[in-house]
């Protein structure tokens, strides 16, 4: 048991940069890297690549992460990732592959499998609330269905010497709050712990986010080197302090502004944030700037970890199809109106085919709907965006959005593009019914 | 004055819900959004973008306040037809509030 546990961030989603996460392994600052591979429809993605070649749906990046991190990881430091995705086994395979071709014989690698719960969902035809249905009433619609797991499984695997852990929809902090928990002794049921681990996961879990990312607004909030920002690292003492930085000579910074906005980024009740591992309460935090781009986070706390498990349930919606033109000049702000009534006519033959057409004039209203008016402008582009039942519609719709060029006066630059629609939503499944197992499989 | 010179903002999705945290740059300013910035304010300048409930907890030791909005992303970021699925975006409309 130690006192101390210096923990990075190495990726945030599954095609993040990872040159950063790269200088801080080399930096010798941590001792864990934690990788947050998966946004909400990753893996409904993944599942889709798995159906077509069953040996894939892991994340693509694990080749290069074996080479650019066999350093890090000769020099028996530990990653942990969710590089499963759809697919915990090919990703260990990956894992073993890579391992062998660095000369890391030997290492263990960790795998935890039963994250995807698609025959749960189906066969006890859970309610999807958000969409107003049950399962089973869009049963052929559905793609995949991936419960978000905790850290237990984590500490399980390290404490049987894993240095490389990987699963499926391990929750975004529970990467953080395996590593943390494992190496400072805190159980899984001391609340107040798991919500200390949890903060520190939260700060770290969206990357450069904490050091200056999604955050400049000149002349207001200026921070150095924007091009070059840096990943994040944490320590966490046994006394419950969390502090957050970042290699020197970096970008960006780590300041009281960018660690509070990060700690409210995706929170709903600060007292009452919840995650597989804990209720942790955020609501009595202090954050104090204690050095040059560190800061302390301390006041977090916890109670007991929700009763049922969050599920993102993926479903197929059709195709997407967007089509885009600019106007300029006196009256282009009617002429893109107009052209978006004219490209109505020439959907209407599909109607029965197209669920939702949207148009926005860029520029103008699309991303306030109207809420902000600043008069007229010089230019606009219109966008069109027309999601589709079945591909023959998605087919014929972006046939048409060529029209872009002839239905009004003055139209340039027409592109468009045309893609599958996947969503997710949101499921809750008891627990007992989310059967996991882990596995140690030697390179 | 503009919410935007007194205060800072970072707005994030979880499906249909968005979330829009605010901060104060200076302490003494954080009574004042309490007062200001209430629910009605942010509802004047977010209908009928947000559609749902919107509800706001205070962050007293983080001189923040948080609001929380239902059914404002159109569907979601996975869903939604809007250039701006995530409302990422969000986070500068609350900073055009006159306080």
């Amino acid at each position: 048991m130690n006192d101390i546990v210096k923990i990075g961030c190495g990726s945030a989603y599954a095609s993040d940069w990872l040159e950063p996460a790269k200088a801080l392994a080399d930096s010798g600052l941590v001792d864990y890297l934690a990788f947050d591979c998966l946004a909400e429809r990753t893996l409904a993605l993944a599942q889709i690549r798995k159906l077509a070649d069953p040996s894939t749906g892991q994340d693509l990046r694990l080749a290069r992460i074996m080479e650019d991190f066999a350093g890090f990881l000769g020099s028996n430091r530990t990653i942990v990732g969710n590089f499963g995705a759809a697919n915990p086994d090919a990703a260990a395979a990956d894992v073993v592959a890579g391992a062998r071709k660095a000369g890391l014989d030997g290492l263990r690698v960790g795998v935890i499998r039963g994250d995807d719960v698609l025959k749960q969902v189906l066969d006890l035809d859970v309610a999807l609330p958000e969409r107003g249905v049950t399962a089973g009433q869009v049963r052929d619609r559905i793609v995949s269905a991936h419960a978000y797991i905790g850290a237990e499984p984590v500490v399980e695997l390290l404490g049987e010497g894993a240095r490389f852990v990987l699963g499926g929809r391990i929750a975004d902090p529970s990467l953080f709050v395996g590593p943390i928990c494992h190496e400072l002794g805190w159980d899984l049921d001391d609340w107040a712990s798991v919500g200390v681990a949890t903060v520190a996961g939260h700060l770290l879990e969206c990357g450069i986010h904490v050091t200056g990312a999604n955050f400049a607004d000149p002349p207001l909030r200026v921070l150095p080197a924007l091009h070059d920002l840096a990943a994040p690292f944490a320590q966490v003492t046994s006394d419950r302090r969390v502090i957050v930085g970042k290699l020197d000579g970096t970008g960006g910074g780590v300041t009281e502004a960018t660690v509070k906005t990060q700690l409210g980024y995706e929170v709903n009740d600060p007292a009452a944030y919840l995650t597989p591992d804990v209720t942790a309460d955020f609501s009595a935090l202090q954050v104090r700037e204690i050095g040059p781009d560190r800061v302390e986070v301390t006041g977090a706390g916890g109670q007991a970890a929700p009763e049922r498990l969050k599920v993102l349930v993926g479903l197929d919606l059709g195709f997407d199809v967007v089509g885009e033109v600019s106007y300029g000049g006196p009256g282009c702000v009617e002429r893109a109106r107009l052209a978006a009534d004219v490209m109505r006519e020439r959907f209407a033959p599909f109607a029965e085919g197209i669920d939702e057409l949207r148009v926005d004039l860029l520029g103008v209203d699309a991303l306030f709907e109207g809420r902000l008016q600043r008069g007229y402008p010089a230019e606009v582009r219109l966008r069109l965006a027309v999601r589709c039942a079945d591909c023959d519609t998605a087919t014929a719709v972006a046939e048409h959005v060529e029209f872009l060029y002839f239905a009004v006066a003055g139209g340039g630059g027409v592109t468009k593009s045309m893609r599958p629609a996947i969503g997710v939503t949101p499921a809750y499944l008891d627990r007992d019914t989310v059967r996991l197992e882990t596995e140690v499989v030697t390179a | 004055m503009k919410l935007r010179d007194i205060a800072y903002s970072r707005s994030g999705d979880k499906g249909e819900v968005s979330n829009v945290c605010v901060f104060v740059y200076d302490p003494a300013d954080y009574r004042r959004i309490v007062e200001e910035l209430t629910v009605e304010a942010v509802e004047a300048a977010f209908r009928p973008l947000v559609k749902g409930e919107i509800v706001r907890y205070e962050m007293p030791t983080l001189h923040g306040l948080n609001f929380v909005m239902q059914d404002a992303l159109a569907g979601g970021v996975s869903m939604s037809l809007r250039v701006d699925p995530h409302g990422k975006s969000f986070q500068s409309l609350v900073l055009d509030i006159e306080v």
